[in-house]
């Protein structure tokens, strides 16, 4: 009798040829509907560079759902790395917007994952708390003060080179093949991934669950100090706010993920987060092209584009046997 | 080398207050086969877990090859050679079957910190084929796989480590026949390699027949150990449960005893991959039986009767209610019952009390006037099922999971009992229950039968169906191939002939 276990093994490349084809009609489509404008060199510039740091935070999440975080503080992180990124940058030029943004990502995010492990208090509950004292530490650090709630601040121009086209493609791609093997083709990428399937059984073979615990804080904090100097270097401002707006921050990375979990049935999903942010960064833009208000029907679009995806990823394939 | 692999001297393992092993003394032989049997709760899984490197002893001590043992993890304990299949299901849902094999081992695949995928798989494949053993598709997740692909794969991950000692607790019982002989082929190879096999089963004619020794254990005690073949199953039954067990817990009738209503009408039922043009119909009071090989679709008959999968072709009519049924809430609403064989992952809310696993098929009922919940009404519903099917537990709001393997399924099975039953779907009702809880079980379902439920019983063990049922379909690649009724041809023999 066929089973699941061999009607998936007759044609895994159809879904990816299928999906690229439908990928590059859709495309094609939203060329003439813009009237070729969208598929502009300059207009795929704009999308591609903006698309870059949500990827880093979305690969992120990748590893820090893997293991069954919901870390709602990144976005407070994101704030408070790129700020330093900033100060950092214009003091010290490029490698104090590197090593602003990355220490401070990394040091933040260490600090997340010792109180989700020892104090035992659900991800989702200490990272909102946390997200409000990074962003309170944001405030205060530039106004000595949290009275005035909205502040700016910008990077100096000649410090935004790794924001910007090649380099910020560099790093896409550079962080693409790095990250695909350390989550698909490493031990630590394995344990991980094991942590967050079946944390019972992984610790019965002999995972040490808390190394890996703490290895899955070490690269969630370097990806997420990419992003925050990657971010600081592409916007060349960060905006310092406090009452949780930091969390908007990360409703875009979120979706790209959630985007990539869908399909990752057939796609690997950390190829599928560039994909996704493409995907969602076109949205957008042949939204905004088309004159389609940003903030309100943008957004609208935004979650039915998901659910629709959603509906058409988690198709169950015939004869599942559970 | 000596004769004697493994030497356990009083040991002792404590959980609170509760004194799970004590004392215990034990010898594997090399190239021995040693059975460890007992009632739920007897302390055998704790003991197997701790020589396995799962828990660490409290007292006593261990030696294998006459060198001190006193392993700090499964992966010390494979170091020594020792593996163990464990009895619930432990295999990563989320990573390929190839990889769940050397999880926990993955780095000697790894070369400059890469894993080389391909090796890893190969290797895989090199264990199953080594042992005889059918390999799933090694490079797709286990999460869509059977119960018992994923039981082989554990498998196959206890013998990847070439062990001396092979630690089996309850594997058979996920098994269908085919793979099960294909285990018990495994078993007799490690006897003639001279390696040892301590393994834990409920079936007691299977334990006879496999193993060289039995050590039997009760409370956490060894009651004594006997050679096997000097054995009867009546024998060790009594070591288990310290008293003579009166009767045959089987059907002692030998013809078919059912009403002439029909209950359920099943007409050419098709389920992609699953079944084929399945027909049948069911009486009240009738226990018909299902068997069949793995993959033979004796399960999927199951989940299509109760609405759970999607149907290509086919009706299923409750003619007792006048119901078509095409989902499970239908189902259920149609006095409908369905006690799966995955227990933990698809019958229980294995986090939530035994207050709310008894009430949950019964919320309609309890339900007041105005749509609330009567906390009352579900404590008397759940304590009168907890008295009247005897869960040993501390309270009716104790956790399901801090339950022994017989007494949740006693939960499983008795949550349906409570409410006014048409039909009643059991797939392997026994699976992982001792010899009393499992005679418990056939006396309800003997009970149910009387009361008029039509059931329908799926097992693995051929001895179940033929002991319970008043017909037999036995499947095949999804089709029925052949109907017995009770009588003079329902025997193991004529049954196995049309399975294979």
């Amino acid at each position: 009798m066929a089973t699941t276990e061999q009607n998936t093994k007759r044609r895994p490349w159809l879904f990816p040829v299928v999906f690229v084809l439908v990928l590059a009609a859709v495309l094609l489509l939203f060329n003439i509907i813009s009237k070729g404008l969208f598929l502009e060199w300059t207009n795929l510039k704009v999308i591609i560079s903006h698309l870059i740091y949500p990827c880093f935070i979305a690969w992120g999440f990748c590893f820090l759902f893997a293991c069954g975080y919901t870390d709602m503080s990144i976005g407070g992180v994101v704030v408070l790395g790129s700020f330093a990124s900033c100060i950092f940058g214009n003091w010290y030029g490029l490698s104090g917007v590197v090593l602003g943004g990355l220490i401070t990502g990394m040091l933040l995010i260490f600090i997340n994952f010792l109180i989700f492990t020892y104090t035992k208090i659900p991800s989702w509950i200490a990272g909102i708390s946390l997200a409000m004292i990074y962003e309170a530490i944001a405030v205060f650090l530039k106004l000595g003060k949290t009275t005035k709630p909205l502040v700016s601040t910008a990077l100096a121009t000649e410090y935004r080179t790794l924001g910007q086209l090649p380099w910020s493609l560099v790093f896409l791609a550079v962080g693409l093949v790095v990250i695909y093997f350390l989550y698909n083709r490493t031990t630590i990428g394995l344990n991980i991934r094991s942590l967050g399937g079946n944390r019972d059984v992984a610790e019965k073979l002999g995972i040490n669950v808390s190394k890996t615990l703490l290895a899955v804080g070490l690269i969630t904090g370097v990806l997420i100090g990419i992003a925050c100097f990657l971010q600081q270097s592409y916007a060349g401002q960060t905006t310092v706010k406090t009452g949780l707006t930091s969390i908007n921050l990360i409703f875009q990375p979120l979706a790209i993920y959630l985007l990539a979990q869908i399909i990752q049935k057939r796609i690997n999903i950390i190829i599928c987060v560039p994909i996704c942010s493409f995907i969602l960064y076109a949205v957008f833009n042949i939204l905004t092209v088309l004159g389609v208000p940003s903030g309100t029907l943008q957004e609208a679009f935004l979650g039915a584009f998901i659910i629709i995806f959603g509906v058409i990823g988690q198709r169950k394939a015939k004869g599942v046997v559970k | 080398m000596g004769e004697n692999f493994l030497e356990i001297r009083g040991l002792d393992k404590f959980f609170g207050p509760t004194h799970a092993n004590r004392g215990i003394d034990l010898t594997v032989k090399r190239g021995e086969i040693h059975g460890l049997i007992g009632e739920n709760g007897s302390g055998k899984s704790t003991l197997l877990s701790q020589i396995a490197g799962l828990y660490r002893r409290d007292g006593g001590e261990m030696f294998v090859d006459g060198e001190p043992y006193d392993p700090h993890s499964p992966i010390d304990a494979n170091r020594r050679r020792i593996s163990m299949v464990m009895q619930e299901l432990g295999v990563v849902g989320n990573l390929p079957a190839g990889v769940n094999v050397y999880l926990g081992r993955t780095g000697q695949f790894s070369k400059f910190g890469i894993i080389n995928m391909r090796k890893m798989r190969r290797e895989a494949a090199g264990q199953f084929e080594k042992w005889g053993l059918d390999a799933p598709p090694l490079g797709q997740m286990t999460d869509g796989m059977m119960i018992e692909s994923r039981k082989m794969i554990e498998l196959a991950r206890a013998l990847s480590v070439d062990p001396e000692l092979l630690l089996l607790d309850e594997v058979t019982q996920s098994l269908s026949l085919n793979n099960r002989n294909k285990l018990y082929e495994l078993i007799r190879r490690f006897k003639d390699m001279g390696r040892s096999v301590l393994v834990i089963t409920h079936d007691i004619d299977e334990m006879v027949e496999i193993t060289d020794t039995i050590t039997v254990l009760r409370d956490g005690q060894v009651i004594g150990t006997v050679d096997s073949r000097k054995t009867t199953p009546d024998e060790i039954r009594m070591m288990m449960v310290g008293r003579e067990l009166s009767g045959d817990y089987y059907r002692a009738d030998n013809a078919p005893s059912y009403e002439d209503e029909v209950v359920l009408e099943v007409s050419g039922v098709s389920v992609p991959g699953e079944l084929e043009d399945v027909s049948f119909e069911l009486h009240r009071g009738e226990i018909l039986g299902f068997c069949g090989l793995s993959d033979s679709g004796i399960h999927a008959v199951g989940k299509a009767v109760y609405g759970l999968s999607k149907r290509s072709a086919g009706d299923v009519y409750l003619k007792a209610n006048d119901a078509h049924i095409v989902n499970p809430t239908q189902a259920m609403q149609s006095n409908m019952g369905y006690v799966p064989k995955d227990r933990d992952n698809e019958a229980l809310m294995i986090h939530a009390s035994i207050r709310d696993n008894f009430c949950l098929p019964s919320l309609t009922e309890l339900k007041g006037a105005a749509g609330f919940l009567n906390p009352k009404k579900l404590g008397k519903l759940a304590g009168e099922m907890r008295d009247k099917l005897s869960v040993k537990c501390t309270g009716i709001f104790q956790p399901m999971d801090a339950l022994s393997g017989g007494n949740k399924q006693k939960v499983n099975l008795g949550r349906w009992l409570a409410k006014d039953l048409k039909l009643l779907i059991l797939d392997c009702p026994t699976r992982g229950v001792d010899v009393g809880v499992k005679a418990y079980i056939y006396s309800l379902m003997n009970e149910a039968k009387r009361q008029g439920i039509a059931t329908i019983l799926i097992s693995d063990e051929l001895t179940e169906v033929l002991g319970m049922a008043d017909r037999l379909m036995v499947m095949k690649d999804g089709k029925v191939t052949k109907t017995i009724d009770r009588g003079p041809d329902f025997t193991e023999q004529s049954v196995i002939g049309v399975m294979i």
